[in-house]
C-alpha cells in the first residue's frame, strides 16, 4: 500500500533539534530507501509562502497564506510503499523527525504513478521547474454542489494534461481523514493516535506535485483544477537550497 | 420447533463459538461484515436444524462450517446471488460435517483457531483505532454483542453505535492494519493497548449508575470472559493475570457495593459476607502466581492492592502499610496525581498523617488535579483528622464546589457542619 506521510510543524524547530534532525537523516533515509518503504520526500516552504486558490463564478480568488487557520501546518511529506499500517508506523517512528514533529500517515485511494519527473523530484533536481505542492482541501460546505465522480474524472483529465505538458510531478487522491493515523515520539514511546495532525472540519482530500515556471503558473494550474470551484487548494512551493 | 435443550446447546455455543468463528472467518476471507454476517447465519440455522437433526457433538465444528458455506457462497455469488439464494430457502447448504477439512482444523489441535482470537483481539485494539471504536469492535466480533446491547451499555443511539463500528472496521481495511497478533517487538506494548481495553470496558460497567445498572453490568462480565480467554491465549504473560485478578477482585463486591435504594456503598461500609469468596479465591490465584514472575506491571499492583481489601476479614484489618507500598511502587510505574494521592489516603490509614498531608500539598499546584474534588475533601479528611477543625472547614469549602454528584456534596456539607462546630474529632477517615 502506498502512504502519504506528512510532517506536522508549528514553527521553525528549535536550533537543536534541527541539529539532531540534520545529522540523523540521512540514514535514515538511506535505511529506509534501501528498504524500499521509503519512494521519496521533500520539505515544504514555510506557510507564509503558500497561497490558497479558489475559483468562484469563474474567476479566480487567491489568499495570501496556507489554507487552515490552525497553528499547526504540514512541513514536509514523505511518500511511503509498505506492507500495512504497522510498517508505516514503525518506519516513520524511527525517523529522528517524529521526535520533533506529529507525522500523519495517510494511505492514497488509488493506485499512484511514478515516473522520471518523480525520481527528478526525489533526487531534488529542480532544473525542469519549481515543484509546488498543491493541497485539495474538501468537506465543511462546498461552494457548488459536488459531484464525487464528475470531480475524479475531471480531476483525471487535469491530470492527464499536465502530464501531456511535463507538469506533472506526481499526484493522487487520499482515503478520508476517518483512515488518518498521528504518530509521536516521545522518550522513545511511539504514541500513536486516529486522526489527522490538523483537525479542522475540513480535510486534505488529495494532493499533486506540479513543476512551473513560476508560482503564477501553479495558481493557473491550480485555478483549472474542480476542486478549486468547490473549495480551495493550497498552492505552496517545496524548500530548494 | 426449538427445545428449550436446543437453545440452551445454541446459546452455549453462542458464548463459546462466536468470536472463535468470527476471526476464523475474517482470517480466510478479508472481510468483517460478511465474517459476522456469516456467524449469525449459522446459529440462526441451528435453530431450524438442531431440532430436527440433533444437536451436533461438536457445535462449534458446526457452525464454522456452516457460516464457511455461507461465506463461499456469498464470495462467489456477490450479493445479489446471495439474496436470491435466500428466497430460494438454503437448499443448497452443505450437511453438517461435510467439510472435512475444516473439521479437522477444528477438532483435534485448535493451534490455529486459538490463533485466529488472538489476531482478532489485537487487530481490534490496535493503537491506531479510535479508543471508542476498538471497545465497541471487541464487543461485537469478539463478545457477540449486538450493536442494540452496545449502544444501550454505552448510553448512545443505536444509529451511532452503527457509524462507530462501520467507521473502525472501514480504518481497519482502508488503512491497512493487519490482522495478525503483534511480532515480539511490538507485542509488550500492543498487550498492554489490549488490556487497556478490556480494563475500560469493566469500568464502564463497574460505574453503572442504577437505571441501566443490568445492561452495564453485563460488560465486566464480558470483560472478564474476554480476560479468562486472554489467558488461556497468553497463559505466560503476567499482566494479563494481573488484569483479570484485578478484575475478579473488584467483581466480587458487585452485591456489596449499592444499597437498596442504588447509593454505592464504601468499602469500608460494606457487608464483606456478601462479597463473592469464589471469585476472591480465583483472583488471589491468579495474582499469586502472576507475582511469582516477578515482573510486577502496573495491573498486578493494582490487583495487589485490591488484594489487600480482599484478605482483610473487617476494615479494621486491612493492611494499611502494604497498601501504601503498593502505591509507592505503582506511582513509579504509572506516575499519575490521582495514584499519588490514593497513596496519601493509604499513608494516612497507615497511621502517618503528616506525611499524607506532605504528600497532598506536593499535589497543591497540579493543574491536571484543579477541579478535582477529591484533592480537598482528602486534605479536609486530613486536616480534621489532625484537630485543624479551622483549616479542614476551609478545605471542605473549596472542595464543595468541585463535587460532582449530590450523595459527595450530602457528604461534604456534613462534615463541613461537623468541623464548622467542632465536632467529629475522633473519627476515622472515609
Amino acid at each position: 500500500m502506498k502512504y502519504v506521510v506528512f510532517i506536522g510543524s508549528e514553527g521553525l524547530p528549535v536550533p537543536e533539534a534541527l541539529e539532531v534532525m540534520q545529522r540523523e537523516l540521512p540514514a535514515w533515509i538511506e535505511e529506509m530507501d534501501g528498504r524500499g518503504v521509503r519512494l521519496l520526500g521533500r520539505e515544504l516552504d514555510l506557510p507564509e509562502t503558500a497561497v490558497t486558490v479558489r475559483v468562484r463564478d469563474g474567476e479566480t480568488l487567491v489568499t495570501d497564506g496556507p489554507f487552515a487557520e490552525t497553528k499547526e501546518f504540514v512541513a514536509g511529506l514523505d511518500i511511503f510503499e509498505c506492507a500495512d499500517l504497522d510498517e508505516a508506523i514503525e518506519a516513520a517512528a524511527k525517523s529522528p523527525v517524529a521526535r520533533y514533529h506529529p507525522m500523519e500517515i495517510r494511505p492514497f485511494a488509488a493506485g499512484l504513478r511514478l515516473g522520471e519527473a518523480a525520481s527528478e523530484f526525489a533526487r531534488e533536481d529542480d532544473s525542469a521547474g519549481t515543484p509546488y505542492l498543491l493541497t485539495m482541501w474538501m468537506g465543511g460546505t462546498p461552494a457548488a454542489p459536488l459531484d464525487d465522480e464528475a470531480v475524479m474524472r475531471e480531476g483525471e483529465a487535469w491530470r492527464r494534461d499536465l502530464e501531456a505538458r511535463d507538469l506533472q510531478v506526481l499526484g493522487g487522491a487520499l482515503r478520508g481523514p476517518d483512515t488518518a493515523t498521528t504518530i509521536r515520539v516521545r522518550d522513545g514511546q511511539t504514541l500513536i493516535s486516529d486522526g489527522p495532525v490538523i483537525k479542522t472540519t475540513d480535510f486534505i482530500a488529495g494532493i499533486d506535485v506540479v513543476r512551473c515556471a513560476d508560482r503564477q503558473q501553479a495558481i493557473e494550474l491550480a485555478a483549472a483544477h474542480p476542486i478549486a470551484r468547490h473549495h480551495a487548494i493550497e498552492v505552496r512551493p517545496f524548500y530548494s537550497e | 420447533m426449538t427445545t428449550p435443550a436446543v437453545q440452551h446447546a445454541v446459546d452455549a455455543a453462542f458464548r463459546e463459538e462466536w468470536g472463535r468463528i468470527v476471526a476464523t472467518l475474517i482470517r480466510r476471507t478479508g472481510d468483517w461484515d460478511l465474517a459476522e454476517e456469516c456467524a449469525q447465519e449459522a446459529f440462526a440455522e441451528a435453530l431450524r436444524r438442531w431440532p430436527a437433526d440433533g444437536i451436533p457433538q461438536r457445535p462449534g465444528a458446526w457452525l464454522t462450517t456452516v457460516a464457511g458455506h455461507r461465506a463461499i457462497d456469498w464470495l462467489r455469488r456477490g450479493a445479489r446471488g446471495a439474496e436470491l439464494l435466500e428466497q430460494a430457502g438454503r437448499e443448497v447448504l452443505p450437511p453438517p460435517g461435510a467439510d472435512e477439512e475444516a473439521m479437522a482444523e477444528l477438532s483435534g489441535q485448535s493451534g490455529a483457531i486459538e490463533d485466529d482470537r488472538l489476531r482478532l483481539i489485537f487487530t481490534c485494539c490496535h493503537p491506531a483505532l479510535p479508543l471508542e471504536g476498538r471497545v465497541a469492535l471487541t464487543l461485537r466480533s469478539l463478545a457477540g454483542l449486538s450493536t442494540a446491547e452496545i449502544a444501550h451499555a454505552f448510553l448512545v443511539p443505536e444509529a451511532t453505535m452503527a457509524k462507530r463500528l462501520t467507521r473502525t472496521k472501514a480504518k481497519i481495511a482502508a488503512a491497512g492494519i493487519p490482522y495478525r497478533v503483534p511480532p515480539a517487538h511490538l507485542l509488550p506494548e500492543r498487550t498492554a493497548g489490549v488490556l487497556a481495553v478490556l480494563y475500560l470496558m469493566f469500568n464502564e460497567g463497574h460505574s453503572a449508575s442504577s437505571g441501566t445498572e443490568l445492561i452495564r453490568a453485563s460488560l465486566c462480565e464480558e470483560a472478564i470472559r474476554l480476560g479468562r480467554a486472554l489467558h488461556q491465549l497468553m497463559p505466560d504473560e503476567p499482566e494479563v493475570r494481573g488484569v483479570l485478578a484485578l478484575m475478579l477482585l473488584h467483581h466480587s463486591r458487585r452485591h456489596a457495593r449499592v444499597g437498596g435504594d442504588g447509593q454505592l456503598i464504601t468499602l469500608e461500609e460494606q457487608d464483606r459476607s456478601r462479597w463473592d469468596a469464589a471469585e476472591i479465591q480465583e483472583g488471589l490465584a491468579l495474582l499469586e502466581s502472576a507475582l511469582r514472575q516477578r515482573q510486577a506491571g502496573p495491573y498486578q499492583l493494582q490487583a495487589a492492592i485490591a488484594a489487600c481489601h480482599a484478605r482483610a476479614a473487617t476494615a479494621a484489618d486491612t493492611d494499611w502499610p502494604q497498601i501504601a507500598g503498593l502505591y509507592a511502587l505503582l506511582e513509579r510505574q504509572m506516575p499519575s496525581p490521582v495514584v499519588r494521592l490514593n497513596r496519601a489516603v493509604a499513608v494516612a490509614m497507615a497511621g502517618d498523617i503528616e506525611a499524607a498531608l506532605a504528600l497532598v500539598d506536593e499535589l497543591s499546584g497540579d493543574p491536571r488535579l484543579a477541579r478535582y474534588y477529591l484533592l480537598e475533601a482528602t486534605r479536609a479528611d486530613l486536616l480534621r483528622r489532625r484537630g485543624d477543625q479551622a483549616a479542614a472547614a476551609a478545605a471542605y469549602q473549596r472542595a464543595l464546589p468541585l463535587a460532582p454528584s449530590q450523595a459527595e456534596r450530602r457528604y461534604l456539607l456534613s462534615r463541613l457542619q461537623e468541623t464548622s462546630t467542632g465536632d467529629g474529632r475522633d473519627d476515622t477517615l472515609p
